[in-house]
């Protein structure tokens, strides 16, 4: 419920609508039944003094009139008079009570009239006194009623009464007001039921109201969901000139603005795309041409002038890095230019390092360094590019056997249900935090001076970061000074896994010593 | 023997160099500098091996490619300036047997053309392969009576799943085998020119029955 408010727009406002109308209804029928009933009760107040002033004279009159002599008749005549009050009757009824006014030094010679059935507590000690100093005025108190199972409320009269040869007595006079009672309960469910009514009409009402303004909301927030999603053409409706289609002509002016921003990006990608491809069929025409040249030139070195020999070999050297230079420049070019789309086929990760192992076994015997491979028994399958990812590990063997001195460089494989490693380690001097920053920028080497015995081109390490991140995985490298450098590929197994962990330590163990502030890492 | 190559190619400096490089490992060299001029060509010398590039003025290298494989099953090594996918699975589909990339080294080309003259294996007697015979002597199979026509090329990959039935072929080991390459990294080939043989030999070639795909090892050929 709650989280329905929270996600609606219209049931939050609808039960808004609903709770203060239904606060400002409360309070209106509050008001009216009080009201009500406050007119009732005065109004048959005012009836009953009334009646009871002309009742009070009836019986005074008629007492006066009789001249009588003793206590016998007296009773007679009150016996008669004072149940002639008495009005019965389910609702509206009237009972009577003649009580002597205590505290006077005769004795009371005659019986009080009560009307049967009269409640005593009907006529409560401070009324009584109240009539009593109040004169010749009536006096009046509001009473409950028992009524078989119900109580009634009802209205107590009194007026003092002089009665000759009797004493101060005090005439009482017990009205119900059932009637009246009944009148407000009724006006009181049909305010009740009205009210509820009122309040369902109102939340229908809202619920409509609000449903014109939302929908037209929704519908412009479900545009701008599926436009989001690529669908460049969504647009809304325009009618009219209020608000909402304000929203939608905005709405659409933006969607046009992406839709063409987002076409003409397509088409210099394309552009650069058909450059690159372009560029690549151009220069590696006559790039063949020089380098068939030269190995025929270089073939035969031995029969040339010493000087010509020795250019010879330089062209050919030169050659080749050129050669280098521009596949790596257009692997680039394709990369910035979003053309690459990755092949990826399950392929055992063993083979993709034993054929990148392999293929730097001369490079390794000339710099007299040895590669081990550490990896679990189990077979490892992982949906990979395998020619980018052989690229991507024989230029990070090929760097760990350059830099490393005579140690042996290290390739460790990993895996767990997600993801696979392979690290590269190598026992070399290291890199600087300075260093590490940069180590994956174009063109950038750590060591300028350093000679490249195999003619590197300064961009192997930023195709293999962009290869990584093409396969959505990791390509991250820890190293310190002194110590060397280990460089950690992590890769996803499936092409929809995302890779949470990897499956290998960076650094590894055996680089990692205890000291907390050295440890840099770069990803 | 002396084989005869024909090289197509537009580039002049290319076509010349490859022409010597051939000529003095003893093969007979004929030329042709655009798709017209190599199927005129093609039917007049009938050569033993066509060098193709790929990029043609007039007719495409592809639909050269295509045209020569509707009259023989001669083997064509496809020469790209683009090793993009597309590109080289495209000239692999036309036909082409193996691809080289430019800049190549010469030795690397003359080693794949040996590869590609390299007499067939004829060992192995008839063969049998769910519905199909194999004459390993006459390099012919047969599926009832009808004379399936392969290229060499795919007879041999055939051939080879087949001499051993159900064993599962890596990649790696089906370039060595057939493509004659102690390493490379180019699985592709092997890729394609399966498709092309299912296409010829199997009667639903996206549901293959004979050679089958076997995720994350190789192929195999079986008879289930």
């Amino acid at each position: 419920m709650i989280s329905l408010l929270r996600r609606s727009l219209q049931v939050r406002t609808v039960a808004a609508t609903v709770l203060l109308s239904t606060i400002a209804l409360f309070a209106l029928g509050g008001f009216l039944s009080f009201t009500l009933s406050d007119g009732l009760y005065q109004s048959r107040v005012n009836q009953v003094l009334e009646e009871t002033e002309r009742s009070v004279g009836t019986v005074q009159n008629t007492i006066s009139a009789a001249a009588l002599v003793d206590e016998t008749s007296l009773q007679v005549l009150l016996n008669s008079v004072v149940p002639s009050l008495e009005i019965s009757g389910a609702t509206r009824s009237r009972q009577v009570a003649l009580l002597r006014s205590p505290g006077q030094a005769e004795l009371q010679l005659l019986q009080s009239p009560i009307s049967a059935n009269l409640d005593l507590r009907t006529i409560p000690d401070a009324l009584r006194s109240q009539v009593r100093s109040a004169g010749d005025s009536i006096s009046y108190t509001p009473v409950a009623i028992q009524k078989g199972d119900v109580v009634v409320p009802g209205i107590t009269v009194g007026v003092p009464i002089n009665i000759p040869l009797a004493g101060a007595y005090e005439l009482y006079l017990v009205y119900d007001l059932a009637a009246e009672q009944e009148t407000l309960n009724f006006v009181q469910s049909v305010l009740l039921v009205g009210g509820l009514v009122l309040v369902g009409a109102i939340a229908l009402v809202s619920s409509v109201v609000t449903r014109r303004i939302v929908s037209p909301m929704e519908r412009a927030a479900a545009a701008a969901e599926r436009l989001a999603e690529g669908n460049l053409n969504e647009r809304l409706a325009e009618r009219g000139e209020d608000v909402i289609a304000v929203l939608a002509r905005s709405f659409n002016r933006m969607a046009n603005s992406l839709q063409q921003q987002i076409q003409r990006l397509d088409s210099l990608s394309q552009m650069q795309r058909r450059f690159v491809s372009d560029v690549s069929h151009e220069l590696r025409t006559p790039l063949t041409t020089i380098k068939l040249a030269g190995e025929s030139i270089f073939a035969q070195r031995d029969s040339l002038d010493p000087n010509l020999a020795r250019s010879a070999e330089l062209m050919q050297s030169q050659i080749e890095r050129f050669e280098g230079l521009l596949s790596d420049l257009l692997e680039i070019s394709r990369y910035d230019a979003g053309a690459v789309v990755p092949e990826l086929e399950l392929t055992d990760v063993k083979s993709v390092v034993r054929s990148a192992v392999a293929s730097l076994e001369p490079l390794a015997a000339s710099q007299k360094v040895k590669i081990e491979v550490k990896a679990p028994r189990e077979p490892i399958e992982a949906e990979l590019d395998f020619r980018r990812i052989e690229r991507l590990l024989r230029n990070l063997i090929s760097n760990a056997l350059e830099h490393s001195e005579s140690e042996p460089v290290r390739v460790q494989i990993g895996a767990n249900t997600e993801a696979v490693a392979i690290s590269v380690t190598d026992r070399g001097p290291g890199m600087s935090g300075e260093q590490l920053n940069h180590v994956f920028d174009r063109f950038w080497r750590a060591d300028p001076a350093r000679k490249r015995s195999t003619g590197g081109t300064g961009l192997g390490l930023s195709i293999a970061k962009e290869d990584a991140t093409v396969h959505r995985g990791w390509l991250q490298v820890w190293s310190e000074p002194g110590r060397g450098s280990s460089f950690r590929l992590t890769l996803p197994r499936r092409r929809d896994y995302n890779v949470i962990d990897s499956p290998l330590k960076l650094p590894p163990p055996e680089l990692a010593k205890a000291k907390k502030n050295s440890v840099r890492s770069k990803t | 023997m002396t084989h005869k190559v024909l090289v197509i190619e537009d580039d002049d400096g290319i076509r010349e160099l490859v022409g010597n490089l051939l000529a003095t490992a003893g093969y007979l060299v004929s030329y042709a500098p655009d798709g017209n001029t190599a199927i005129k060509k093609f039917k007049s010398d009938n050569p033993d091996l066509l060098l193709l590039d790929i990029m043609l003025p007039g007719q495409d290298g592809i639909e050269v490619c295509r045209e020569v494989r509707t009259l023989s099953g001669v083997p064509i090594i496809m020469l790209t300036a683009r090793s993009d996918t597309s590109d080289v699975v495209a000239g692999l589909e036309a036909g082409a047997d193996d691809y080289i990339a430019k800049p190549f080294e010469g030795a690397e080309l003359m080693a794949r053309i040996r590869a590609r003259l390299r007499p067939m294996a004829s060992e192995g007697g008839t063969l049998r392969i769910g519905p199909l015979v194999l004459d390993s002597q006459a390099h012919e199979v047969r599926r009832g009576e009808a004379l399936i026509p392969l290229t060499p090329l795919e007879f041999s990959l055939l051939h080879t799943l087949a001499s051993k039935p159900n064993q599962v072929f890596s990649r790696e080991l089906l370039l060595q085998r057939v493509w004659g390459y102690q390493h490379t990294v180019d699985t592709r080939l092997v890729n394609v020119h399966v498709q092309r043989l299912r296409s010829k030999i199997e009667e639903d070639p996206v549901n293959p029955k004979i050679v089958t795909t076997v995720r994350g090892y190789g192929y195999k050929a079986g008879s289930d």
